[in-house]
């Protein structure tokens, strides 16, 4: 049986997700497939306690990657918007690191650059070459007779980007400064 | 050895010396890891992404290079710079262990 919940996570609460995927295969529901912004998919299953990770990639990845992803034990089920998501059952882990796709802080660090890079510097540039210049056209009622929509359209995704930017930019800097050496 | 690479492999990390020390043999990702494992007794772990993201780094600037392909798996080996890389890294480890040891060096 299939079943799909919604859960929004910003773009830095991966590691949130993760606890969260986790929690709900130890109830009984493993995640089939995400669809963004917040669908996931899950398909009843046995609770076992299975540790789940993420991945971001910004590029392809490549078969060697899935390869020796799968080598280190990690189940691969499904990707979504550069995330990558993997699975291995608890018990299947004997040391801490053997639960993580990255043991070192330099490598985690890394991960946090390919996600800002990617994701939120694109981000601040729409919001800074779309969603200000068109806000302002729209308050100056240069968009005809239904600029009121467009003030009310633009004044919302105004305030969703200034969140995002805001929320992910101080998260994202935190998770870094946590895991620089 | 340009200043750039001493920059960033001299030292190096954990997982960094682990790596190039291993890949005197040829070996694929997977390889290398068990091979730390036994020689640490299991006090060095290294992560698949941690692995993947070191070789592809350390591939890039030259330290190692691609030796064969065997199901999916890439095979990589030492390099002449990989090699000079280690050699630092090793004197440098000696140099810290005697000095951990109370003992110093002579000039």
């Amino acid at each position: 049986m299939n079943k799909t919940w919604i859960h929004f996570f910003n773009l830095a609460d991966y590691e949130e997700e993760e606890q969260w995927l986790r929690e709900k295969h130890n109830d009984g529901w493993k995640l089939v497939k995400f669809l963004p912004p917040c669908f996931y998919t899950f398909e009843s299953c046995t609770p076992e306690d299975v540790i789940y990770r993420v991945d971001y990639k910004n590029s392809r990845q490549t078969a060697d990657y899935m390869q020796m992803v799968q080598d280190f034990g990690w189940e691969f089920f499904t990707q979504c918007v550069g995330w990558l998501y993997f699975r291995k059952p608890a018990a299947d882990v004997d040391t801490e690191a053997d639960g993580e796709l990255f043991s070192d802080g330099e490598s985690r660090v890394e991960m946090v650059q390919r996600i800002a890079r990617t994701r939120l510097i694109p981000l601040t540039i729409i919001f800074f070459s779309c969603i200000i210049p068109n806000l302002m056209n729209a308050i100056n009622g240069v968009m005809g007779v239904y600029s009121y929509i467009f003030t009310d359209f633009f004044g919302v995704m105004f305030i969703i980007y200034v969140y995002m930017i805001i929320y992910n930019g101080i998260k994202l800097t935190k998770i870094r400064n946590r895991y620089r050496s | 050895m340009d200043e750039k690479i001493r920059r960033i492999y001299v030292p190096m990390t954990e997982s960094g010396f682990y790596i190039l020390f291993c890949l005197q043999t040829p070996q694929h990702g997977y390889g290398i890891s068990q091979q730390v494992r036994k020689l640490t007794g299991g006090a060095v772990t290294l992560g698949a992404g941690t692995m993947y993201g070191t070789l592809s780094k350390m591939e890039k600037d030259g330290l190692i290079a691609f030796y064969n392909e065997e199901e999916k798996r890439k095979l990589y080996q030492l390099t002449g710079l990989g090699r000079e890389v280690l050699e630092l890294e090793i004197k440098r480890i000696e140099r810290l262990y005697k000095n951990s040891k109370g003992e110093s060096i002579d000039e």
